[in-house]
């Protein structure tokens, strides 16, 4: 009797450490992060250009930063309607059918596609084949194909989510699909929507291997140009980090992409959150 | 038929939606057929057997060796690493959030493993490399700490949050009976979750490792800052390797488009999506008989 006692103590110890393990980890990556790379935040920081030799070893990351937001919204562009069609011809014009259960294992198998393969061949088809070169575009496009299937399939399950209820009651009073679609189920599943959105946004803007063989360059000035190189910030980091420019300036790159991916993924936890409690009302 | 009274128009949107929706999703075989396309001489040139399975990739010899094996092995070696250092914890932490952990402390879990798959994967290359190798370099006097293990044991941190996730689903997916079955026979919750919970939700658990295996494998930023990339068939954990993700992202800004290098860059990346995919695809099948056997025992 007593020796299971004990065997279940030690199993219980060993989920409890694993359970706090995982909030260590979080803990630990962030106080780091802050630890070496928050005193050297600063306005400048943020709004300064690299400079120093070699070059990023002193000044600030704003390329970087508006190269990331470019990227981001490119790849919003490229990837939010398509995505958005998808989620409702599986949710509500083909569900239970067999084209929705095809595209569905279609989505599945792209969103498992490693996103060095996504730059791979936006780089051969745009960069190479199409003759764009490095370019923001092209990044774009990369990003945007990566995050296509994650868009659908939270916008797809936030449809779902939706009480069957209204769809049965709007069609008992006549009305049509779509009128449905647009009055009740769309607004319904906003929240969750939007928060697929920026669920794909913080993916993309983390995303390092598409841009780096498609979009990303050491140095660019003046972003904003489709068919010029840009700067982005997972790309900056690991150019400071490998090239070993500057560890202070790395750290603070880091600590400014996690704050920035943290916040994104934050208000998409808290929007489904509400999706949740709409829906359970 | 439940939608007999639906117009015209109704019909016309749906065809719209599907044809939209399938055009998006044949971008996979897009994908697939550009690149089989682009690296065709490869195939039929150097062969898929040599191709795969010889041993060296020197693009700058003369004739020049491509050969992916030492990547395919590094590959191989470092993702399932990574699985045999997540896969206890993760499975411990799935089985901890399902059945043992305080509803406080599960709210406060369950964002944190969202938020930990948030974190760029080249952050996590980043404090690897910077804290890790240094660690294992002073620590255990390693010439230079890059190493498949290293790479392996951040990719596990990377994986962790998708096993936890994906296996804790499986277990509260076990329906309830089994739960007040076991209850009302008088076991201990800990019998309970090792005896009669993990056997049930075992293929779910095993299909959330599948999962993990296809991310590891195709991670770039991790192994590309920690593995070492060195061109050689790796001979043990610690040896260093470049798998061929890191491969990729190395080589491909250097090779000449349309020369052997770019077309075997080409075939390697086409090899790393058709293993990943495999991979997706057998686990579809067998978490699709998995759901079958739970509900068989109702």
């Amino acid at each position: 009797m007593n020796r299971r006692k004990i065997r279940d103590g030690a199993f219980l110890t060993l989920l409890w450490a694993s359970g706090l393990f995982m909030l260590f980890v979080l803990a630990s990556v962030l106080i780091y992060l802050l630890q070496r790379g928050g005193r050297f935040i600063s306005r400048e920081f943020i709004l300064g250009t690299p400079g120093g030799f070699p070059l990023g070893s002193e000044g600030g990351i704003l390329p970087a930063i508006q190269g990331t937001l470019m990227l981001v919204f490119l790849a919003l562009c490229f990837s939010v309607v398509p995505a958005l069609i998808t989620a409702i011809f599986l949710s509500e014009y083909g569900r239970n059918t067999r084209f929705a259960h095809i595209i569905n294992l279609l989505v599945q198998s792209m969103a498992g596609i490693p996103s060095i393969i996504t730059g791979l061949f936006v780089y051969a088809l745009c960069v190479v084949e199409m003759g764009w070169g490095i370019c923001l575009l092209a990044g774009g496009l990369a990003l945007g194909i990566m995050i296509f299937p994650v868009i659908t399939v939270s916008c797809r399950d936030a449809l779902m989510a939706v009480n069957d209820d209204y769809r049965l009651s709007a069609e008992s009073l006549g009305a049509s699909r779509s009128y449905t679609l647009r009055r009740i189920i769309l607004p319904q599943a906003t929240t969750g929507i939007l928060s697929g959105i920026l669920l794909g946004m913080g993916y993309a803007a983390g995303a390092t291997a598409p841009i780096m063989v498609t979009a990303a360059a050491i140095m660019a000035r003046s972003p904003g140009n489709l068919f010029e190189p840009i700067m982005a910030l997972p790309y900056h980091l690991y150019i400071l980090f490998n090239e070993h420019i500057s560890m202070d300036q790395a750290y603070a790159t880091a600590l400014v992409l996690v704050l920035l991916l943290l916040l994104l993924n934050s208000i998409a936890l808290w929007l489904n959150r509400q999706q949740e409690r709409k829906q359970y009302r | 038929m439940r939608y007999s009274l639906a117009s015209q128009r109704d019909k016309f949107w749906g065809a719209f939606f599907f044809l939209i929706a399938l055009i998006c999703s044949l971008l996979l075989a897009a994908v697939l057929l550009f690149m089989l396309k682009e690296s065709w001489p490869v195939w039929t040139e150097i062969g898929a057997k040599s191709f795969l399975l010889a041993t060296a990739w020197n693009p700058m010899a003369s004739p020049p060796e491509f050969s992916i094996a030492p990547m395919l092995v590094s590959t191989i070696w470092v993702a399932a690493g990574s699985l045999l250092i997540a896969a206890p914890i993760g499975f411990a932490c799935a089985i901890f959030l399902a059945e043992f952990a305080p509803a406080p402390l599960a709210d406060i879990l369950r964002p944190v493993l969202n938020i930990l798959t948030g974190i760029p994967s080249v952050v996590y290359g980043f404090l690897g490399a910077a804290v890790l190798v240094r660690f294992f370099e002073r620590s255990l006097g390693w010439s230079s700490g890059e190493s498949l293990f290293l790479a392996s044991l951040v990719l596990a941190l990377m994986v962790l949050p998708f096993i936890v996730a994906n296996s804790e689903a499986a277990l509260r997916s076990v329906p309830a009976e089994y739960r007040y079955a076991a209850l009302a026979l008088g076991v201990s919750k800990t019998h309970l979750a090792i005896h009669v919970l993990v056997p049930l939700a075992r293929k779910g658990m095993l299909g959330s490792l599948a999962l993990a295996f296809g991310r590891a494998a195709g991670e770039t930023m991790a192994v590309l800052m920690l593995a070492g990339n060195i061109l050689l068939t790796p001979g043990s954990w610690l040896d260093k390797g470049e798998p061929l993700p890191a491969l990729i992202a190395l080589e491909l800004g250097s090779a000449v488009p349309g020369s052997p290098h770019y077309q075997a860059l080409l075939a390697a990346g086409l090899v790393l999506v058709v293993i990943v995919m495999i991979i997706n695809l057998l686990l579809n099948n067998y978490l699709h008989t998995a759901r079958n056997e739970v509900n068989r025992f109702e």
